[in-house]
């Protein structure tokens, strides 16, 4: 059984994010060979259609203003650079900067490219910082098909 | 240490079952000990005395309390533990086994704190009659303040 060989890490850039990084690679030594890196954009001010692929389908950020073009590109070297730190764990890795409905494109993704597990944290960027676990999570544990490792941190 | 101390949440069910492989190959990822909990909800097995039953000679005492039929599904249950927890003791994982009354979130949380697990691994089915349900799941998540592994069962309990 594959069990943690291919995983898809959910990123909303958070703190909580940036510590599930650490289970993600932990799960290397599990049989872990592969990282998906998701990240999903909601709030252009254009509209475009769900699922629109941000790093492939580049003729987009033509009909787009400045201000969300940066954005993007800040966008995708963030993703880049976490690439390049789970490369360097000797994992392969592929992002994904996708345009729609947060869960659903993080489940589409997951489906898509056959994950064995997602990796995300319990709550994120949300204003509501005691929220116990956010909306993306709860909808991503509710509608994936695989595994799903929740991230949350001790209350030291 | 991520997953040096994981709490497997069991009922015996498939649903439960279908995690075990994901747990047993934690070990390579730094698992050394595993506790089996089964929770003996209120509506299933009503009031029993706050205690951790962890071992054949406290289920047997509870005999004085409820109907012997109880006692020995409990027995039952108890001993289908014993060998899930045998099959990680094999691999060199120590294990725990324990039974304790009380509502599925509290009684997994509060076993989390006090007993410094580092994950819990749980096994639900989405609409299925296992006692894990989505539903159900999301409260002990929220209860929890430590990372949950969620493993759903694709088939419905036959
Ligand atoms: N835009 C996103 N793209 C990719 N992953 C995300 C995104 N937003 C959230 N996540 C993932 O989901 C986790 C939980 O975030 P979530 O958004 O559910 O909580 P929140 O922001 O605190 O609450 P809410 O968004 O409901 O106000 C994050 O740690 C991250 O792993
Ligand atoms: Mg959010």
């Amino acid at each position: 059984m594959p069990l943690f060989k291919k995983v898809l890490y959910s990123t909303d850039f958070s703190p909580l994010a940036e510590v599930a990084l650490e289970y993600v690679k932990k799960l290397k030594e599990a049989g872990e060979e592969e990282v998906v890196v998701v990240h999903v954009v909601d709030d252009l001010s254009v509209e475009l259609p769900e699922g629109t692929d941000l790093i492939k389908e580049k003729e987009v950020y033509k009909i787009l203003p400045e201000v969300d073009q940066e954005y993007l590109l800040d966008l995708v070297e963030r993703l880049n650079s976490i690439k390049e730190l789970l490369e360097k764990e000797n994992l392969k890795v592929k992002t994904y900067l996708k345009y729609g409905n947060i869960p659903k494109q993080i489940v589409s993704v997951a489906d898509e490219e056959k994950v064995n597990l997602i990796v995300m944290g319990a709550h994120g960027k949300g204003l509501l910082t005691e929220l116990l676990l956010g909306s993306v999570s709860t909808d991503v544990i509710r509608e994936a098909k695989c595994p799903v490792l929740i991230v949350k941190r001790r209350e030291e | 240490m991520l997953f040096e101390k994981v709490l497997y949440p069991f009922d015996g069910k498939k649903a439960s079952l279908e995690v075990k492989p994901y747990v047993l190959k934690l070990k390579e990822a730094g698992c050394k000990e595993v506790h089996l909990l089964y929770v003996l909800v209120p509506s299933e097995w009503g009031i029993l005395a706050k205690e951790e039953y962890d071992c054949i000679e406290k289920i047997e005492a509870l005999k004085a309390a409820i109907e012997e039929g109880f006692v020995d599904a409990l027995l039952r249950m108890f001993k289908k533990m014993e060998e899930v927890a045998s099959e990680f003791e094999k691999e060199g994982v120590k294990t725990k086994v324990v039974m304790i009354p009380g509502e599925l979130d509290e009684v997994i949380s509060e076993y989390a704190k006090k007993n410094d697990v580092k994950l819990v691994a749980l096994g639900i089915t989405s609409e299925s009659l296992s006692f894990f349900r989505v539903g159900k799941v999301l409260d002990i998540i929220k209860a929890l303040d430590r990372p949950i592994l969620i493993v759903k069962s694709p088939e419905e309990e036959g």
